[in-house]
């Protein structure tokens, strides 16, 4: 029947197209309205339309339409991880190395606190130690974003970028060091135990220092604060997540890597427009919505109680952690407290380690993602507010002054 | 409040200022971090003072008083290492320059201290637009009169302290054409310029009665002069001049200063009139605007030169003095300077042309602070 496909069905049909931009609509309206009426980072604001159109409220999508968007996902992640990477400057912790000191002390801390609390509570050993892993590392997409909000700018700013950083790698490799361990207690196969988290590891490094050379050439040829800059780099971000993909490498340890030896290697100033133009910031508002999406009802009436308490011992730690090295590395007791309150955001990245564990161990997967899941879902909430009350504590806020 | 007696100092020492930008490392912006630089050096023992400035990214160093050029230099590189040191841990950078290239006006935050904070509600943009940094160089006077005497016939040298120094080509983001555009800003205060031409303290005195007496000012620091007298150090202060892009510049600044000054009171080659503030404006804004290639006007002979000429032969003609200063070293680099053209907008237009962005310039300014 040609007619059929010449006019359209009555009543009209819904297709996912429209379901993905009335979300996104929605998002872009609850974002402003919470900063309109909360005076609250739109972020917040995305989270909660996620939160809402997620299984928990409306139910208009489920954890399965997550797996046409994850590209869009993890490309929104490696552009804001390879801007932090950019960020991170190896040199300074050689000039003070305290600086490495708190960020060792805050994750280590947190790590500590997190897998005593989970053992407390009752749960296993690997359960309470991968928590930990994935509580050590703070949300880069929450972080940056509403640094950009806020206009902020200053020490506890730029430390809040390079800690950040630190702890996602952290994060990762603690993560994926766990998930190596129950190779070997799951399976009982102690050479992949070793093995694979050492691939993972070595082959993040070395397409992390094949990303950075690109850039480095790319960089020669086209000026990357222009559009057809962002388009090249965009290029070049996804053609090394298709890369990572096709080796079952981590997405989110490259693109980190390669900004930090960028840096490292190139101390020139890097430019280009923040989270490269308006297309990644598209990608970072489906980000937050989408993570929101992802917490069923089951999920958090399985952690929420846990989440809670965890989500308090991983804030206490992260801040204890910072303020007990903070005035040593050159900070005053107050931007300390400031900056270990706002490392708390956690978000897209814990969600993906939490992912990469379901794909591989379904049953672990499903004891460890209502508490994350749900940790997240709070600190997706209340993160961005305490980003935003870190950097105002600290006087770097330049949002008010206009 | 009223206007401080005149301080005893000893003839022809100096003290060196110098006001610096404070710029962050990842794309060499402003950024506030004057309070952790301030922090951290507050704990070394350090020979001058390092104070806060109207804006929380800017900071001033400050030598304490000095004898000569090599002494000033010592001063100068002492605190700048530490300036240095400090920031390196702080993954800040410190630099020269008499304006930031590309920072926005708007961005700035005023630093918390009562006197910036009045400052900021009484000029309201300005006192943001005042983002800029300069050098203030104070000679040591034996008596006020003397100090009028020394601040009138300085001030026919005024253009070449600003065409040697001059730091400030570019200006929120773009060239201006000017070799020192930082002037142009101070200009914009209703108590710029120069010093009323009195002759004796007492003049002085009356002067600054009627002014505070209207209520437009209280205190000398509210006028905001080429030149000033600074009673309370028994000195004058030279304050025309950019931040120059290293410390041996600026103490290099401070040797020439020193030796016109000495000049002038040991010869007393011309007495000051008042005429000779005729052409004062137009010499000035020539230096400002074309640098060494301006044009000159001499007050006396109304002859016309360039400024690269009258500096030349201003400092052959004080060379016995600046060799008795131990300064001549210091006079004769600066001589080339003016023969050359080169000052420090010329090398900054120089590194802009080979790096294409002000970000890179901004960080080159950070390197050569360093070196």
């Amino acid at each position: 029947m040609v007619e059929s496909l010449l006019w359209p069905a009555w009543p009209l049909q819904g297709n996912e197209l429209m379901q993905l931009a009335v979300a996104l609509l929605l998002a872009a309206v609850c974002g402003e309205a919470v900063a309109r009426l909360l005076r609250f980072p739109r972020v917040t604001g995305y989270s909660l339309a996620g939160l809402l159109m997620g299984p928990t409220l409306l139910g208009w999508f489920g954890p399965a339409d997550l797996d046409h968007v994850r590209i869009a996902i993890d490309l929104a992640l490696a552009l804001l991880l390879f801007e932090l990477g950019v960020r991170l400057d190896i040199r300074w912790f050689r000039a003070n190395p305290w600086v490495l000191g708190s960020s060792l002390a805050e994750s280590s801390i947190t790590f500590v606190v997190t897998y005593l609390l989970m053992r407390g509570m009752g749960y296993p050993n690997g359960l309470a130690a991968t928590v930990g892993a994935i509580a050590i590392g703070t949300s880069p997409s929450v972080v940056m974003r509403v640094a950009a909000e806020q206009r902020a700018e200053g020490q506890v700013t730029q430390r809040l970028f390079v800690l950040c950083a630190l702890n996602i790698a952290y994060s990762v490799v603690l993560s994926k060091l766990i998930v190596g361990g129950m190779h070997g207690v799951f399976r009982g196969d102690w050479t992949l135990a070793v093995l694979h988290p050492l691939y993972l590891l070595l082959g993040s490094l070395v397409i992390g220092g094949l990303l950075a050379l690109a850039f480095r050439l790319v960089r020669r040829l086209f000026n990357l604060s222009d559009e057809q800059g962002v388009v090249v780099l965009f290029g070049l971000l996804l053609l090394t997540l298709a890369l990572l993909d096709m080796l079952k490498l981590p997405g989110m340890l490259a693109p980190l890597i390669a900004g930090a030896i960028v840096k490292f290697f190139d101390p020139r100033p890097h430019l280009w427009p923040r989270h490269f133009g308006t297309a990644g910031g598209v990608l970072v508002i489906a980000l937050f919505m989408l993570t929101g999406m992802s917490l069923t009802p089951e999920q958090m009436a399985a952690g929420g109680t846990a989440a809670l308490a965890l989500v308090i011992a991983r804030v206490a730690g992260k801040a204890g952690g910072v303020m007990l090295l903070g005035p040593v590395s050159g900070i005053s007791l107050r931007q300390a407290a400031a900056l270990g309150i706002a490392l708390a955001p956690m978000s897209g990245v814990a969600f993906l380690l939490t992912e990469d564990i379901r794909t591989i161990y379904p049953f672990f997967g499903s004891q460890l993602a209502p508490i994350v899941l749900s940790m997240v879902a709070v600190l997706q909430l209340l993160g961005p507010i305490a980003v935003q009350w870190g950097l105002r504590y600290a006087g770097e806020s330049r949002a008010g002054d206009k | 409040m009223a206007l401080a007696q005149f301080a005893e100092s000893r003839s022809l020492t100096l003290g060196v200022e110098l006001e610096l930008q404070i710029v962050n490392t990842h794309d060499y912006d402003l950024v506030g971090s004057a309070e952790d630089l301030l922090r951290a050096l507050a704990k070394r023992k350090l020979p001058g003072d390092v104070k806060p400035e109207m804006t929380v990214s800017m900071i001033e160093m400050a030598t304490g008083v000095c004898d000569n050029y090599h002494d000033a230099l010592e001063q100068l590189g002492t605190i700048r290492d530490a300036m240095v040191d400090a920031a390196r841990r702080l993954n800040v950078g410190v630099c020269g320059g008499g304006t930031h290239g590309f920072q926005h006006w708007d961005d700035r935050k005023i630093f918390d201290k009562p006197r910036f904070n009045f400052l900021s509600e009484l000029y309201g943009y300005l006192a943001k637009q005042f983002t800029v940094f300069g050098q203030h160089v104070h000679i040591g006077c034996p008596g006020p009169d003397v100090a009028l005497y020394l601040l009138h016939s300085l001030s026919r040298y005024v253009p070449h302290f600003i065409a040697l120094s001059a730091s400030s080509p570019f200006v929120q983001g773009s060239d201006t054409g000017y070799q020192s555009a930082r002037l142009n800003s101070v200009f914009a205060f209703p108590l710029s310029g120069r010093a009323p031409y009195v002759e004796s303290w007492a003049e002085f005195e009356r002067y600054f009665d009627k002014m505070t007496a209207t209520g437009v000012v209280k205190s000398m620091k509210d006028f905001y002069w080429d030149i000033r007298p600074k009673p309370e150090f028994g000195t004058i202060e030279v304050r025309v001049m950019d931040t120059p892009l290293t410390v041996r510049r600026a103490a290099e600044l401070a040797a020439y200063i020193q030796s016109v000054a000495r000049w002038l009171m040991v010869e007393r080659p011309m007495r000051p009139v008042e005429d000779d503030y005729l052409v004062y404006t137009f010499n000035r804004f020539q230096a400002l605007r074309f640098g060494m290639a301006g044009i000159f006007v001499d007050p006396r002979t109304h002859e016309h030169r360039t400024l690269a000429e009258d500096i030349v032969a201003t400092i052959d003609r004080v060379e016995q003095h600046s060799i008795e200063l131990v300064a001549d070293e210091p006079c004769r680099s600066l001589r080339e300077i003016a023969q050359s053209g080169m000052n420090d907008a010329a090398v900054l237009r120089a590194e802009f042309a080979d790096a294409r962005s002000l970000n890179e310039v901004v960080r080159r300014q950070c390197l050569r602070w360093a070196q």
